[in-house]
């Protein structure tokens, strides 16, 4: 516990102060006066609300699905419990929430609700594709006058902005309703099957949608910078080698067309 | 659209994006919160740009954080200078306070203990600041809710004599004396008074919440007429300086806020008049 004279050096004075903030220590009130109207613990316990209200505020924002599905009460104590074990280390609350889903995961008794940790990712992916960095997505045409010997050698790069999720909880679908239910009432079904999902933003509106298995497969290998025919192997598993090249360019030409697809080199 | 004369802005939040661009009313200028601009891409940017395209702005941090006694964060001021380059400010303002120490960020406006120890530390500092960024630095007043027993100085006389010593300026927020004048019992005038005249760059004006034996400084209510008086008196003190209203959570509709723009409008009009020479008959 630090303890602060009156006339505690600034180093002394800022350390107790944020300490304070922190609930490590109440060694500051012996830093600062009470008024002639009120008591300096009420003045300080200003700031102490204020800071954790402020970072309650933002997780609020950022994970409007994660509301929807605990309410207020259970999102407050989930909240405080982020708060208390990652203090913002950034200089903005942008990046705040960054770690949420890993906390939610590690830590009990958050970690007893896939739905909830899958919801997370997905809000955070969501928000990390909204600031991502811009790219013009290639148009069908770039690959249209392209010689058969380049495909040989063809790889891709996605957009900035691409995000692969694979999701146990329809939580997407969840989100989309997130502003029709009262905060508490969002439920989140279980999938079928794990499903592989991409987040992507080829202008200023961020799409999502779920992939087919091959498909995962294949924008996975994609992402990996792997030339078109390795992608074609990725999928001769799942679809056989007669169907491999045709399904892949069908699906490449999907991706074109949905703006998911920023440069390529052959 | 191109305006002229800097005199009368808003703070520039999303809420109010689309609107701004399509019918954006009597606004010379507009703040936008620097850190809020530090992303890759995406739609802030896009509005940043586009908005700029037609308005002068000014840059507004929150966390500098220029009175910690941690290093200066100079992957954070390379940041701001990258945001400065792509924005071409009127000018780069933060706060005279500290937001954290050992690499954490409180995300809070925290004020320093009024000391010559302080003085010093922060001076140095604006001053490296000033360096990196090519510019001189413009500092705000905070509200704040505690008094340092360690306290040597006024709050009016360490800024006053920070901007002496660090040539820095000063964005003079109006609200903000009136909440600490209120907290810590002391003159809001004297206040006002004690600023250079020469180094008064910017006005904010905001509301606050009172509860009764202290006020905090939440920036989400319209401004009271307490405040607006004193904004009359640091008009009559410091002529021509631009004014800003400045909203930060309980968003409201834009033309609220053009409202609110008009009467500091209607305010410095009348002060002008009364202090403008009378023609001698």
């Amino acid at each position: 516990m630090s303890i602060v004279s009156n006339a505690g050096s600034l180093a002394d004075l800022q350390r107790a102060f944020q300490d304070y903030l922190l609930e490590k220590s109440d060694g500051f009130a012996a830093a600062v006066r009470d008024t002639k109207k009120i008591d300096r613990v009420t003045l300080l316990g200003v700031y102490r609300d204020a800071y954790t209200l402020r970072l309650i505020e933002v997780l609020t924002i950022d994970y409007p699905g994660l509301m929807g599905m605990a309410g207020p009460a259970d999102f407050d104590y989930m909240a405080r419990a982020y708060i208390a074990a990652h203090p913002s280390h950034h200089p903005s609350v942008r990046w705040f929430g960054r770690g949420l889903a890993d906390f939610l995961a590690a830590t009990p008794p958050f970690n007893g609700s896939q739905a909830v940790i899958d919801m997370a990712r997905f809000e955070w992916a969501m928000g990390d594709a909204f600031d991502a960095p811009n790219a013009q997505p290639i148009g069908a045409e770039a690959l249209m006058t392209l010689q058969p010997e380049a495909w040989e050698t063809l790889s891709f790069a996605v957009l900035p902005s691409l995000h692969r999720l694979t999701l146990t909880f329809d939580v997407p679908q969840a989100w989309q309703r997130r502003d029709e239910e009262e905060p508490g009432n969002l439920e989140v079904e279980p999938s079928a099957r794990p499903t592989d999902w991409a987040i992507w933003r080829p202008e200023r509106m961020t799409n999502f949608r779920s992939l087919e298995a091959d498909e995962a497969v294949l924008l996975d290998a994609l992402i990996e910078g792997r030339p078109f025919p390795e992608l074609c192997e990725a999928i001769v598993p799942m679809v056989g080698e007669d169907q491999a090249m045709a399904r892949a360019a069908g699906l490449l030409r999907v991706w074109v067309e949905g703006g998911m697809i920023a440069s390529f080199a052959h | 659209m191109v305006t002229e004369k800097v005199d009368f802005g808003l703070g520039l939040r999303p809420e109010h994006f689309e609107e701004i661009a399509a019918n954006p009313g009597r606004v010379s200028w507009f703040e936008a919160l620097s850190e809020n601009y530090m992303v890759p891409g995406g739609s802030p940017l896009h509005w940043l740009d586009q908005i700029r395209r037609d308005y002068p702005m000014a840059l507004h941090g929150v966390s500098l954080s220029i009175g910690s006694i941690d290093p200066l964060d100079t992957t954070y001021l390379d940041e701001l200078k990258t945001l400065a380059d792509r924005v071409q400010p009127m000018w780069i303002s933060d706060h005279l306070c500290f937001t954290g120490l050992r690499g954490m960020n409180m995300h809070d406006l925290l004020p320093l203990p009024y000391t010559e120890e302080a003085l010093n530390h922060v001076a140095d500092r604006v001053m490296r600041v000033q360096d990196h960024l090519g510019r001189r630095l413009v500092l705000e007043n905070v509200s704040s809710y505690v008094t340092y027993a360690a306290s040597e100085l006024n709050e009016w006389e360490f800024i006053a004599e920070l901007a002496k010593r660090s040539d820095c300026e000063i964005l003079l927020d109006v609200n903000n004396v009136y909440v600490s004048a209120f907290n810590h019992e002391f003159d809001a005038r004297t206040f006002l008074r004690a600023m250079p005249k020469d180094r008064v760059r910017q006005f904010h004006l905001a509301g606050h919440e009172h509860r009764g034996t202290h006020i905090v400084d939440t920036h989400d209510h319209p401004i009271v007429p307490d405040v607006w008086e004193l904004y009359a008196e640091a008009v009559r003190l410091f002529p021509n300086v631009p004014t800003m209203i400045e909203r930060d959570a309980n968003i409201p509709p834009y033309a609220e806020l053009l409202e609110e723009l008009d009467e500091a409008r209607r305010i410095a009009e009348q002060v002008r008049r009364e202090t403008a020479p009378k023609a001698v008959a």
